[in-house]
């Protein structure tokens, strides 16, 4: 387990540097030129070529690309991730400040997915082609379909224009606090169609498996098939459909937060490619790409543990 | 996932038994269950008005979608204004109907660009095998681990400003009337974004059927019996790995409606006064408490178009999927 952990691990480090190299590249295409803005930003007249060109040099910024390329990873190991350009400030600082806000969002988002999802999905199974079936896949389907950004404005004018329930929730004190509700449940929405369609059809492919008949021949009740037979071969695709889930939440809590002004790692990428600040642009890709390589590395890792056909290989 | 091990299309050599095959055909048997799916239908349904609409919008609109109603400005819909106008006094529906050339025009293409990339990249890596697999799956590995979002607004937002002049100093060197007008560069910079972020899915896919396909025994059966290469590749190879492939047209189909918009709304996808549902919602959600359907008709259009595609998708999924049983 261990050796097969490291050895993913050692896989994705490659990785892991070709998106930094990625991001690396498309930012030193990009307009966003930190000497002339930095000048320009003195207010001294002192933007002219000759003055770039001299800064430039002092910075270290005319040296070959892969040199610079370097310096920057270096930069990151040592913690120095850059300065934004909009309010000059550091980007670590904006990262690490934000990202707790939207880690508990998240989580508690995965959580609530899980649980709706899973038994919605089994449910729609066991009754397929009813309209029960028909109602669960579509009504999800519809939830998923809309982008958050849809989803909170049409919500928030049903429920807080035409029936009143609540006032605008705005701001982040908590994961407990009610304010926390429509965030939360917004976020579950996007991945749940996902669970609730990958559940169903592991149960549907599983059911047409000959043991699962044999049981139901042998006058087991269908609780029981579904919880000793079905359920258990079922996990397979949704622990995959984890992985989504985590990327669902990165690009979702970019909208969401914005629009609810919770103050976590959405709300910094959003400011971040709406004010074209690259530097902070590529931290939160690269927080991003981290997150994802590291879930789907463990979703591999569950994978034997659920099924002991499935062999580590490594 | 569950498409790889598809089971043979036409049961036994198509060529020897041809009343099996007037029988029953792959895609006979597809669209008898697609169309007794009602979901399936409604999604066809919707997605037909969605490409009638992009195609045939200019033609239908009663208004140009930069033209303005000073007097007229944000008013509720009415016999003139079918959806209402927005804050700048513009006819909603109209917006709505260039909009919908926008999003399928973007989501067509972007889809065609990857699902050839896909397709290409896949095939090489299936039949190529060694190292030249193992490096294919690296890449798609690379791409595939950074969210989609990010992907495609890095790329946007990166690329755009050294594209538009390059395009520039190319019109002043040369005079050459395509780059009069960049505008449609958004177009092309978000064709780029979205078909980098899809073609993994694809080369992934077609690697998928390619390894799996090839050990099955009707192949080897075919192959045994001396069946042309060609033959077999038409007959049974593609028709079984087709399937999976068309389903995935679809998603990305929508994903791609979807991440235009986002882009779009995010305000480096589709420029205004470029109509494009997502930065109509942008510039709306300011005053979605007094003001609610300059969000809401935006909205549900998107949700209504992006929910189509998906039934038809689901709908394809289901009767193309020879293992989904059915009643």
């Amino acid at each position: 387990m261990i050796k097969y952990f490291a050895s993913r691990m050692a896989l994705a480090l490659p990785t892991l540097i070709a998106v930094l190299f990625i991001t690396f590249s498309l930012i030193a295409v990009s307009p966003f030129d930190p000497v002339k803005m930095m000048l320009a930003a003195a207010e001294m007249g002192l933007d002219n070529a000759e003055n770039v060109a001299r800064m430039r040099e002092a910075l270290g910024l005319d040296r070959p690309f892969l040199l610079r390329f370097a310096d920057y990873v270096q930069g990151l190991l040592a913690g120095d991730w850059g300065t934004s350009i909009n309010g000059q400030r550091d980007v670590w600082r904006m990262i690490e400040n934000g990202f707790p806000v939207s880690a508990q969002l998240g989580l508690a988002a995965a959580v609530m997915t899980a649980v709706i999802g899973i038994p919605l999905g089994i449910l729609a199974a066991v009754k397929q082609n009813s309209w029960i079936d028909y109602a669960i896949v579509a009504v999800t389907l519809v939830l998923r379909t809309m982008p958050v950004y849809v989803l909170a404005p049409v919500l928030l004018i049903v429920l807080v224009l035409q029936l009143k329930v609540m006032t605008v929730p705005r701001g982040w004190e908590g994961v407990f606090n009610s304010k926390a509700i429509l965030p939360i449940l917004l976020l579950t929405f996007g991945p749940l169609a996902v669970v609730v369609r990958q559940t169903r059809q592991a149960v549907l492919d599983v059911v047409a498996n000959d043991y699962v008949r044999t049981a139901r021949a042998k006058g087991l009740s269908d609780y029981l098939v579904v919880a000793r037979h079905i359920l258990r071969n079922a996990l397979i695709p949704i622990v995959t459909i984890m992985g989504f889930v985590t990327e669902g939440l990165i690009a979702g809590s970019i909208f969401m937060e914005s629009i609810f002004a919770i103050p976590g790692f959405g709300s910094v990428s959003e400011a971040a490619f709406r004010g074209f600040d690259y530097p902070v642009i590529m931290g939160v890709t690269i927080v991003s790409s981290v997150l994802v390589i590291l879930t789907n590395t463990i979703i591999d890792m569950i994978y034997p543990v659920l099924d002991p056909r499935v062999r580590l290989e490594g | 996932m569950t498409q790889t091990d598809a089971e043979p299309a036409g049961s036994g050599g198509a060529v020897t038994l041809p009343e099996i095959r007037r029988q029953r055909s792959l895609w006979g048997d597809a669209l008898r269950k697609l169309v007794r799916n009602r979901l399936a239908v409604l999604g066809l349904a919707i997605t037909g008005v969605l490409i009638f609409g992009a195609l045939f919008g200019p033609a239908l609109a009663p208004y140009s979608y930069t033209q303005q109603h000073l007097l007229r400005t944000a008013e509720l819909p009415s016999a003139d204004f079918w959806f209402g106008t927005d804050e700048i006094g513009r006819d909603m529906f109209s917006r709505i109907l260039y909009g919908a050339r926008t999003a399928v025009m973007v989501a067509a293409i972007s889809t065609l660009i990857s699902v050839v990339l896909g397709m290409v990249i896949g095939a090489a890596a299936g039949y190529g095998g060694g190292w030249i697999d193992s490096m294919i799956l690296r890449v798609t590995d690379i791409t595939m681990s950074m969210p989609s979002i990010l992907l495609a607004a890095l790329i946007a937002a990166t690329v755009k400003q050294p594209v538009i002049n390059w395009a520039k100093s190319v019109y002043e060197q040369t005079g050459f009337p395509l780059f009069a007008d960049v505008t449609w560069l958004d177009l092309v910079i978000v064709f780029g974004g979205l078909s980098l972020v899809f073609w993994p899915v694809y080369a992934r896919l077609i690697r998928g059927q390619i390894l799996s396909l090839r050990e099955k025994e009707f192949i080897e059966a075919a192959r045994a019996s001396g069946v042309p290469a060609l033959h077999i590749a038409t007959r049974h190879l593609m028709p079984n790995a087709l399937g999976p492939v068309i389903v995935q047209l679809t998603f990305s189909f929508s994903a791609g409606m979807v991440l235009e918009s986002s882009l779009s709304y995010l305000g480096i996808g589709i420029q205004p006064p470029q109509a494009s549902w997502g930065n109509m919602i942008s510039s709306n959600i300011g005053s979605w408490s007094y003001r609610p359907w300059l969000v809401v008709v935006p909205s549900l259009t998107l949700a209504i178009a992006t929910l189509g595609v998906n039934f038809l998708g689901d709908g394809l999924n289901d009767a193309l999927n020879p293992r989904s049983s059915t009643k």
